[in-house]
C-alpha cells in the first residue's frame, strides 16, 4: 500500500473501488490520458509527457486513484472494427469517461452517433451513471471549446444521467484533474 | 500414528474428488463472478482451475459459451495476483481456438509482455502468440524480436518456441526474426540455445544450401547446450543421409566427435544417429561400444536407451549386436521389465540356434511378471525365430502352447495364435503339432473371435493333415458346447473336411444333418447349404462354394451392395465384381519395439472411393474393379508434382491426377489435364480442379471408356497440365488482383498395360485341377526370349508385368509361374509360364487359358 492509498483512505473514508469505462473514437487520446493519470498519481512525471503510445488492440486495464476513490479503468480500443466489443463492458461499469478529439471536427458526428448508441443500449439506459466527457486535445490549434463540443454531441438532451464536459489535454494533464475529481465526487455522492 | 495415516488417506480420497462431477452450466454461472469488483483471487483461481480441468477432460463448449467465459476471464486483468494472472494466461490459451474476438486481449498481453514483472512475461508471450492472427502479427513483431534476445532465459525461450509454432502459419514473418534467433543460439542457457537452433533451422528447412552452411558453421563452434547439440546431430545426420557422396564426410566426423562428448544425452544422440544411418557406417563399432556402456549404466533410462537402440540395430547389423550378447544377458534379470524384454527379444533375434533353449528357459522365469504388452513383444520375437530356425519348431511351439494356457487378455492370446498359425503355414513339419495345440486351446477359449479364427484355420489346414479325422472331434465339440457364431464357424470347418476328404464324407453328412436342427438360424442355414453342395457330388460346385471361396473386401462389398440396391435392385448382384480382400501385409521392418502403434490397413480402393465421388455418373460404372498404385508423372522436386492413379472399372477407366503446387507465391486455377487419347479410347468427361493453392493436394479426374476389343486397350496417353496462374502473397496465400495468365506443364506419358486390367492371385492348391478343367477353354500360347540373363530376375520381372505376387514362382532350374486372375469384365483366366535359362538368355513359354480367347491373347500381347 502506497502512502497515497493511505492518505486517500483517511480523506475519503473507505477508498471505494469503482469500475470506469473509457470510451471514444480511435486516436482520441484514451490511452495517453490514462497513462498521464496513472503516472501523475503514482510515480510523478517519470515517463514524461510526449511519449507516444501505440494504438490499443482490444482492451487494457489501468488502476488509478483520485479524490478518495480507487478507479479500475478499462481502456477499450476505439478502432471501428472493435467498437462492437464496447457493449461487453456496459453491464459491469459504474461510470463512463467519453473522450472526444475536439480538433477532429469531421468525426464529431461519428462520436455523437457512437455516444448515442452507447446510451441507448439496454444495459446503459435507465441507469444513473455519471458520464464525463473530455474534450481532449484542447491545446491543438482549431480545437473546439468545451461548450461547442457539448452542443455538437447533443449532451443537453441527456436527462437521465449526470454529465459533465471539460476541456483537457491528455499530454500535459491539463483539465484531467478537474474532470476526474468531478467524477469522484459524483460517485461518492451516489453510494 | 496409524490414526494419523488413516486421516491422511481419507483426506486424499476426498481431495481427489474436487474436480469430479463438474457441471458445465454451473461453471458458466460461476464464471460470472469474474465481473465483480474487486475480485477475490483465491476464489477466481479455483474457478479457473475448474474451467481448465473441464476443457482438458474433453468437454466441448459452444462458441457462445467459450466467448462468454473468455470475456469474463479478461476482466481478471484487474487483479495483480501473480498466480491468478498466470492462470488467466493458461485459460486464454485454452479458449483461444474456441472463442470469438480473442484479439481483444492483445494490448493487455503486450503490456504484460513488455512489463517489469518477469513472472508474467514468458506466459504472456505464449498466450499472445496463440491469440494473434497473421494480420495482427505485424503489430507485435517489434516486441517479439526484443523478447527473443531478452536476457531472461524464460522469456527468450517462450518467444522462440512461440515463433516455432507461428512458423507453421506465417513462415515468412518468422523468417524475419532469424537474425535475432541466431544471436540467441550462442546464449549461455541450454534451453534458449536449443530453441533458437530449432527456429533458425526451421526457417531454412526448404533451403538445403543454407542448412548446410548452418550445420557446418555450428559444428565448428563450441556449442555449449547439450540439447542444441542433439538437435544439431540430428540435422547433420539428415544431411549425411541425403547426400551419399564424399561431401557428407564432415558431418559424419562431427557426429563421431560427439560420441566423446561429456553429456550422456549427446553421446546417445550421436550413437543413435550413426546406428540409424542408411549407408553402412564406417565405424559402427564405436557407436555400439557406447551403447554397450549404456547397457551397464546404473540409470534405468540409459539402460533402456541402450537396449532399445541395440534391438533396432539387430535387423540391419546382427553381427554388430552379437558382440554385446554378454551385456544384454545381464539385462535379462533387470528390475525394469521393459529393459529386460528388449534384451531378451534382441538376444533371441541375434542369438545362435544353440542358445535358444537356454534363453527360452530364462524367459519362462519372468514371463508371469511382465504385462501383456511385453508378452506380445516376446511372442512376436518367438514368431520371427520360428521362421529363422525351422528346426527348433518343437521347443518353440511347446513354449507358445504353454503361454497359450496361461492367463492373458485377448490381444495377447491373439498374438500367440497368430504365431502358431504362421508356424503352421510356413513350416510343414510343425503343422501337426501346431494344429494339435490349437485344438487344445479352443477347448476352453473364451474369446469368440479367436475361436472362429482358429476354426477357420483348422478347416483349411486340417484336411491336408495325415489323419484328418482326429480334428473333427475337436471341431464338432464346439458345435455342441459353444455360442452361435462359433457353432456356425465349426459347421463351415466341418464342411471343408467333407469337401476334401472323400472317405470322411458319409460321417460329415451325418454331422451336418444333426446341425440342421440347431437353434441358431445361421448355423442351420450353413448346415443345409453345405449338405446340399456336398450331396451334389459336383467337384466344380464344391470347389467354388466350399474350398476356394473368394472373400470380398468387406468395406467395398458394403458399398457395392448399397449402390446396387439404389440403382438396379431388380438385377442379380455379381459378387465377383467386388475386389477380393488381399491378405494384409506385415509391415516390412520388424525391429523390436515396446510401444505398438497400429495403423489401420486400408486397401487402395477404400482410400480413393471417397475422392472418386466427385466424378459425375460414377455410380453407373459399377464398383471399382481395381485401383493401381500412384505413378509419378513429374521429376521429384519440380514446381508442380503430379501423380497418376488409374482406377479400373468394368468398361471404364478413370485417370486421377493428384497435383501438388510447391510454389508458395502462386495460386493455380482451372487446373486440367489435356490427354492425347490412345486410339480406341473415348474421353467421356473431365473434372478439373478449380483451385490449387500452395501445398494442398488437388485432383483432376478424366473418365474414359475402354475400347471394345481387349487387344486395343494397350496404349499410351500423352498428358499436359493446363492451368492459369495467379500470383499471390506467400504469407497469406491471398491472390493479387488481376486475372493471371495461362500456362502449361508437360507431364510424362501414362501407360495402360495388361497388369492393370487383371486382378491376379497366386495359384490355389488345386491349381492343377482347375488348369485341367479349363482345358476346353480357349488357349493362347507363345514363346518369348527375355532380355534378362538371370532366371530369377526374369521370373520376378514377368510377375511384375502380369501383376502376380512373387509367391507364384516355383521350381529351381525350370521356373514355373502359376497364377490366375479375373479380367475387368469378370472373365476368369489362368496363366502358366515356364522359364528356362539357356546360353545367357531366358526363354519363356507363356500359356493363358480363358473362356474368352481375346482376353487370353491380350495377356500374350502385353508380354510381347
Amino acid at each position: 500500500m502506497g502512502l497515497l492509498d493511505k492518505l486517500s483512505s483517511w480523506m475519503g473514508g473507505g477508498g471505494k473501488v469503482v469500475t470506469v469505462l473509457v470510451l471514444g473514437l480511435d486516436n482520441s487520446g484514451k490511452t495517453t490520458m490514462l497513462r498521464t493519470l496513472t503516472t501523475t498519481e503514482q510515480e510523478g512525471q517519470r515517463q514524461g509527457p510526449g511519449a507516444s503510445s501505440v494504438p490499443t488492440v482490444g482492451q487494457r486495464q489501468e488502476n488509478f486513484q483520485s479524490g478518495g476513490v480507487s478507479f479500475r479503468a478499462w481502456d477499450v480500443s476505439g478502432a471501428a472494427r472493435l467498437r462492437s466489443l464496447w457493449e461487453r463492458h456496459y453491464r459491469h461499469c459504474d461510470a463512463v469517461i467519453f473522450v472526444v478529439d475536439s480538433a477532429d471536427h469531421l468525426r464529431l458526428v461519428v462520436a455523437r452517433s457512437e455516444l448515442e448508441l452507447m446510451l441507448s443500449h439496454p444495459d446503459m439506459s435507465g441507469r444513473r451513471l455519471p458520464l464525463l466527457v473530455l474534450a481532449n486535445k484542447s491545446d491543438a490549434p482549431h480545437a473546439l471549446s468545451a461548450p461547442h463540443v457539448a452542443s455538437a454531441l447533443g449532451l443537453e438532451r441527456i436527462t437521465d444521467k449526470p454529465w459533465h464536459v471539460c476541456a483537457s489535454s491528455a499530454l500535459s494533464g491539463e483539465g484531467l484533474g478537474d474532470g476526474v475529481s468531478w467524477l469522484a465526487r459524483q460517485l461518492r455522492e451516489k453510494h | 500414528m496409524s490414526s494419523f495415516r488413516r486421516d491422511k488417506k481419507e483426506e486424499e480420497d476426498t481431495g481427489g474428488n474436487i474436480f469430479q462431477n463438474l457441471d458445465k452450466t454451473a461453471l458458466l454461472q460461476e464464471a460470472r463472478y469474474f465481473n465483480s469488483t474487486p475480485v477475490n483471487p483465491r476464489k477466481c483461481v479455483q474457478i479457473l482451475t475448474k474451467i481448465i480441468y473441464l476443457l482438458n477432460q474433453g468437454e466441448k463448449l459452444t462458441t457462445q459459451e467459450a466467448t462468454d467465459i473468455f470475456f469474463a476471464t479478461t476482466k481478471l486483468f484487474q487483479s495483480k495476483d501473480v498466480v491468478l494472472r498466470r492462470l488467466v494466461y493458461l485459460c486464454i490459451k485454452e479458449l483461444s481456438s474456441m472463442a470469438q474476438d480473442v484479439i481483444i486481449v492483445t494490448s493487455s498481453l503486450t503490456k504484460d509482455m513488455t512489463g517489469k514483472e518477469d513472472l508474467y512475461r514468458a506466459a504472456a508471450i505464449r498466450a499472445l502468440c496463440s491469440i494473434t492472427d497473421s494480420t495482427m502479427l505485424q503489430a507485435i513483431e517489434r516486441y517479439m524480436k526484443q523478447a527473443i534476445v531478452d536476457k531472461n532465459p524464460a522469456v527468450s525461450s517462450a518467444a522462440l518456441v512461440s515463433a516455432l509454432h507461428l512458423s507453421a502459419t506465417v513462415p515468412e514473418l518468422v523468417r524475419r526474426w532469424v537474425n535475432d534467433a541466431q544471436e540467441a543460439i550462442m546464449s549461455d542457457n541450454a534451453m534458449v540455445s536449443y530453441h533458437a537452433l530449432a527456429v533458425v533451422a526451421g526457417a531454412r528447412k526448404n533451403d538445403r544450401l543454407s542448412t548446410v552452411k548452418l550445420v557446418t558453421k555450428l559444428s565448428r563452434s563450441p556449442l555449449r547446450s547439450p540439447f542444441a547439440l542433439c538437435l544439431l546431430v540430428r540435422y547433420a545426420a539428415k544431411l549425411a543421409e541425403e547426400d551419399q557422396t564424399e561431401a557428407s564426410e564432415p558431418y559424419l566426423e562431427f557426429i563421431e566427435c560427439c560420441l566423446r562428448h561429456k553429456s550422456e544425452i549427446v553421446v546417445y544422440e550421436a550413437a543413435h544417429a550413426i546406428v540409424n544411418l542408411r549407408k553402412s557406417a564406417r565405424d559402427l563399432a564405436q557407436a555400439v561400444s557406447v551403447l554397450q556402456i549404456f547397457c551397464g549404466s546404473s540409470k534405468a533410462t540409459l539402460r533402456l536407451a541402450g537396449a532399445r537402440t541395440l534391438a533396432k540395430l539387430t535387423t540391419k547389423h546382427p553381427n554388430a549386436v552379437a558382440a554385446c550378447a554378454v551385456d544384454l544377458e545381464n539385462l535379462i534379470s533387470d528390475p525394469n521389465r521393459s529393459v529386460a524384454t528388449l534384451a531378451v527379444t534382441t538376444l533371441l533375434a541375434t542369438g545362435a540356434e544353440s542358445s535358444i533353449d537356454r534363453l527360452m528357459k530364462q524367459i519362462s522365469t519372468f514371463m508371469s511378471e511382465i504385462s501383456d504388452e511385453f508378452k506380445i513383444v516376446v511372442v512376436r520375437a518367438i514368431r520371427r525365430l520360428c521362421t529363422k530356425y525351422p528346426r527348433k519348431h518343437q521347443s518353440l511351439a511347446s513354449f507358445l502352447a504353454g503361454m497359450l494356457r496361461d492367463e492373458g487378455g485377448v490381444q495377447y492370446k491373439t498374438a500367440i495364435a497368430d504365431a502358431i498359425i504362421a508356424l503352421i503355414e510356413e513350416n510343414p513339419d510343425a503343422k501337426e503339432t501346431g494344429l494339435a495345440h490349437l485344438c487344445e486351446f479352443i477347448e476352453d477359449c473364451e474369446h469368440t473371435s479367436l475361436a472362429v479364427r482358429i476354426l477357420y484355420v483348422l478347416g483349411r489346414e486340417g484336411p491336408k493333415a495325415r489323419q484328418p479325422s482326429r480334428y473333427i472331434r475337436y471341431i464338432y465339440n464346439r458345435v455342441i458346447l459353444e455360442s452361435g457364431p462359433v457353432r456356425a464357424a465349426a459347421v463351415s470347418a466341418v464342411a471343408r473336411f467333407g469337401a476334401t476328404c472323400e472317405d470322411l464324407l458319409p460321417n460329415i453328412s451325418v454331422l451336418l444333418a444333426r446341425c440342421q436342427l440347431d437353434d441358431d438360424d445361421e448355423v442351420r442355414d450353413r448346415a443345409i447349404f453345405f449338405s446340399a453342395i456336398l450331396n451334389s457330388n459336383d467337384p466344380q460346385l464344391i470347389s467354388d462354394y466350399i474350398t476356394n471361396v473368394p472373400t470380398p473386401n468387406p468395406v467395398l462389398l458394403e458399398k457395392a451392395l448399397h449402390d446396387h440396391l439404389r440403382l438396379n435392385p431388380d438385377k442379380p448382384f455379381n459378387i465377383l465384381s467386388v475386389p477380393s480382400s488381399e491378405p494384409t501385409k506385415e509391415p516390412e521392418e520388424a525391429p523390436v519395439q515396446i510401444e505398438t502403434r497400429k495403423q489401420p490397413v486400408v486397401s487402395l480402393e477404400e482410400l480413393y472411393s471417397e475422392q472418386l465421388k466427385v466424378v459425375p455418373g460414377i455410380e453407373k460404372l459399377g464398383p471399382p474393379f481395381k485401383t493401381c498404385k500412384a505413378i509419378d508423372l513429374t521429376e521429384p522436386e519440380t514446381e508442380y508434382r503430379v501423380r497418376c492413379v488409374k482406377h479400373i472399372f468394368a468398361r471404364h477407366l478413370i485417370l486421377q491426377f493428384e497435383c501438388l503446387n510447391t510454389l508458395s507465391d502462386q495460386l493455380l486455377e482451372k487446373v486440367r489435364v489435356r490427354l492425347e487419347s490412345a486410339p480406341g479410347y473415348k474421353i467421356l468427361c473431365e473434372v478439373p480442379c478449380e483451385q490449387l493453392p500452395y501445398d494442398k493436394q488437388g485432383s483432376v479426374f478424366c473418365l474414359l471408356e475402354f475400347p471394345r476389343g481387349p487387344i486395343e486397350t494397350l496404349g499410351t496417353f500423352g498428358a499436359t497440365l493446363e492451368f492459369s496462374v495467379r500470383d499471390c502473397d506467400p504469407t497469406t496465400g491471398l491472390p493479387d488482383g488481376g486475372d493471371g495468365y495461362s500456362d502449361t506443364y508437360p507431364l510424362e506419358e501414362v501407360d495402360v498395360g495388361c497388369a492393370e486390367q487383371f486382378r491376379a492371385h497366386v495359384a490355389p492348391d488345386d491349381w492343377e485341377a482347375s488348369w485341367e478343367r479349363a482345358a476346353s477353354a480357349a488357349e493362347a500360347s507363345d514363346t518369348f526370349v527375355l532380355s534378362q540373363s538371370d532366371i530369377n530376375e526374369a521370373a520376378s520381372a514377368v510377375c511384375d508385368h502380369l501383376g502376380l505376387p512373387k509367391a507364384a514362382i516355383s521350381g529351381d532350374a525350370v521356373k514355373e509361374i502359376r497364377g490366375g486372375g479375373l479380367w475387368r469384365e469378370g472373365t476368369p483366366m489362368l496363366v502358366r509360364a515356364r522359364l528356362v535359362a539357356s546360353q545367357g538368355s531366358v526363354t519363356m513359354k507363356l500359356t493363358a487359358r480363358s473362356p474368352r480367347e481375346d482376353v487370353a491373347t491380350l495377356l500374350l500381347a502385353a508380354v510381347g
